[in-house]
């Protein structure tokens, strides 16, 4: 269990004519679950590599606990990783799985034996430690992976590459909660990549997005969502994405474009930002007795989307206010509040 | 749900059915016929019964030859698939030569088996060939057209040199199918070499293997072409295998009765083999 601090890190694959990551700085604080959000294309699997050891920086360094440990191999670092798919020693019973990445560290056999029963107890594998992977369902496959990367209690690092994508949709919620907990009960530090942005806004304390243009945010899942740093972080987290607007439509001069969420708009009659029409409309349900509904609508400088209570039918005309707003000047945040 | 019942789509089968007759089920019976019979020329012939059969079993030459069979199969197995994960394990899996490699390795499997045992006999002979004249040159008595323990080693450096090749192309195909992340995961673990080897790649080859093992059993069990051309059985009988000691009883005595039995009681080795090999894999899978 490690401070992870990426110190201007940077990776050129061999032959390549541009960095695929560039100046990367990260720190990840000790037991913390950290999320790297990113579109495909954005160098997440290569960052994934290097904090592996499976790669070595280009420049820059890696450090754990303050220690460079850019060159070291993933084993000498203390690293574990849970792939997309369950990987798992096949003709080996779940209990010699589990037994596996502690036959070479120096501890007792009774050590060796506490620690299984416990790492099975915390994962529930108690009933299935004599059974191999082969008689597991995907789930518990996955499961018992991931038990298996935290199961050297001396590690440093635990590596997430989109785990939950093999498992059955049914019981990724299921997985998703195991790891919660387990990540809390440990207290490692975890840091998961993943292009899904609700499995990294409900699994991380933090997240970072990273893009071709290096990581353009970190902070908690609420900041991430309530105020974006880049147009591109607002545009990627949440669904649908942030609105955005030419400044001047609320008359705000200090930035050129102005964000703001679906749910941050009210639908008024008088003293209203701007007006739109109805282009579209789907019901989610409804609060309080009112429908709650998502309204794709069409304002003279582009389309935004209003979520929240309206009774209002399609092709209507309605006022709109914006409670909330970030502001962007070429695409930074420059200011954001409230109306 | 009613399904339509029509016994005119046994029709469709009838192809099928006359192709496997004519091709194998015939001549199998055929054999089986002549196995219960003493035939003295086409027109007498005998009903035996299973003397053929019994006479086969305590024949000491079958026994002989059976149990150099036995020898000579389990040896070539015992090298050639060891030898041939090895090769595949020391392949590059990508680097611009594999493609050269794995063409230059699959070269002696394309060569006609008489044309094997050809090369081998002028290779191994100790007056004009390469490999015999140095072995003699550094000292060494090597005679295998009369020695019969040379004549073993030259007939298994033979079937080791056209064989091996398969049972690599067949791993390194079991290997190259293994994802990366398997290596990753075992490197974190902290696995060496040998564990790596053991539980990564070969759980994940033993399909191709059982392929292999198979191929090679029913294969090195069938030998002819290749002792009859390198040293005719010889010398005496010492390298004289089964298949060689039928021929000699069916096309070199015309002895059809006990060369049927004796066809009929090879066959269902080789099928008794397969089958308990296969069986035993397949019951550790299912355990």
């Amino acid at each position: 269990m490690s401070v992870i601090t990426l110190d201007k890190l940077c990776y050129r694959y061999p032959g390549a004519s541009l960095d695929t990551l560039a100046d990367i700085d990260l720190s990840v604080a000790q037991g913390e679950a950290h999320a790297l959000l990113g579109a495909s294309g954005a160098g997440k699997t290569t960052l994934l590599n290097l904090l592996s050891g499976l790669l070595s920086p280009t420049s820059g360094r890696v450090l754990f606990d303050g220690k460079d440990v850019s060159t070291r191999t993933g084993y000498a670092r203390n690293v574990s990783q849970v792939f997309q798919f369950p990987v798992l020693y096949e003709t080996l019973s779940v209990a010699d799985n589990l037994l596996f990445p502690l036959r070479n560290a120096s501890m007792s056999k009774a050590n060796r034996q506490a620690r299984i029963d416990y790492i099975a107890a915390e994962f529930a594998l108690e009933g299935l430690l004599d059974k191999k992977p082969p008689q597991l369902s995907l789930f518990e496959k996955q499961l018992t992976a991931v038990a298996k990367a935290l199961v050297r209690p001396d590690v440093s690092l635990v590596l997430l590459d989109e785990p939950l994508t093999a498992v059955e949709p049914q019981v990724k919620w299921r997985l998703r909660q195991v790891l919660k907990k387990t990540q809390a009960d440990l207290g490692v530090t975890m840091i998961y990549v993943t292009h899904d942005q609700t499995e990294a806004l409900t699994f991380a304390n933090k997240v970072s997005v990273l893009t071709e243009h290096g990581i353009l945010q970190t902070g908690t899942p609420t900041e991430i969502y309530q105020s974006p740093q880049h147009e591109f972080v607002g545009h990627f987290v949440g669904s649908p994405g942030m609105n955005f607007l030419p400044s001047e439509t609320l008359n705000m001069s200090k930035g050129d474009t102005i964000g703001f969420r679906a749910e941050w708009l009210k639908l008024k009659d008088t003293g209203v930002h701007f007006t739109a029409v109805v282009s579209a409309k789907r019901d989610q349900g409804t609060q309080k007795g009112r429908p709650y509904v998502l309204l794709t609508l069409e304002t003279p400088h582009g389309q935004v989307f209003f979520r929240g209570c309206a009774d209002v039918a399609q092709g209507a005309k309605v006022g709109l206010y914006v409670t909330q707003f970030v502001l962007f000047k070429e695409q930074r945040q420059v200011d954001a509040g409230y109306i | 749900m009613h399904k339509p019942y029509s016994n005119k789509a046994w029709l469709g089968v009838l192809p099928v059915v006359l192709v496997v007759a004519f091709s194998a089920v015939i001549p199998l019976m055929t054999v089986v016929n002549y196995s219960v019979q003493d035939i003295l020329d086409f027109n007498s012939r005998f009903y035996v019964g299973f003397e053929w059969y019994v006479e086969t079993l305590n024949d000491t030459r079958f026994i002989d030859a059976f149990k150099r069979q036995l020898g000579f199969s389990f040896t070539v197995l015992a090298i050639e698939i060891p030898l041939g994960i090895a090769v595949a394990k020391g392949l590059p899996k990508t680097s611009r030569f594999t493609p050269a490699l794995l063409i230059l390795l699959a070269v002696p499997l394309l060569i006609p088996w008489n044309v094997v045992g050809t090369i081998w006999q002028m290779y191994a002979r100790s007056d004009i060939g390469l490999l015999g004249v140095a072995i003699n040159a550094m000292g060494i008595s090597y005679h295998y057209s009369s020695e019969p323990l040379h004549a073993w080693l030259t007939l298994i450096a033979m079937d080791v040199w056209h064989w091996t090749s398969l049972v690599a192309l067949l791993a390194f195909a079991g290997l190259t199918s293994i994802p990366q992340p398997y290596y990753q995961a075992a490197a974190l673990d902290g696995a060496n070499r040998w564990q790596i080897f053991r539980y990564v790649e070969l759980p994940r080859l033993r399909g191709v293997l059982i392929i292999a093992v198979l191929l090679r059993l029913m294969d090195s069990f069938m030998i002819y072409t290749e002792p009859f051309v390198l040293t005719g059985g010889g010398p005496g009988d010492s390298t004289t295998f089964l298949s060689q000691h039928l021929a000699t009883m069916a096309v070199g005595q015309f002895d059809l009765g006990p060369a049927a039995a004796f066809s009929v009681i090879y066959f269902l080795f080789i099928l008794l083999f397969c089958w308990l090999f296969y069986t035993s894999v397949m019951r550790r899978d299912n355990e």
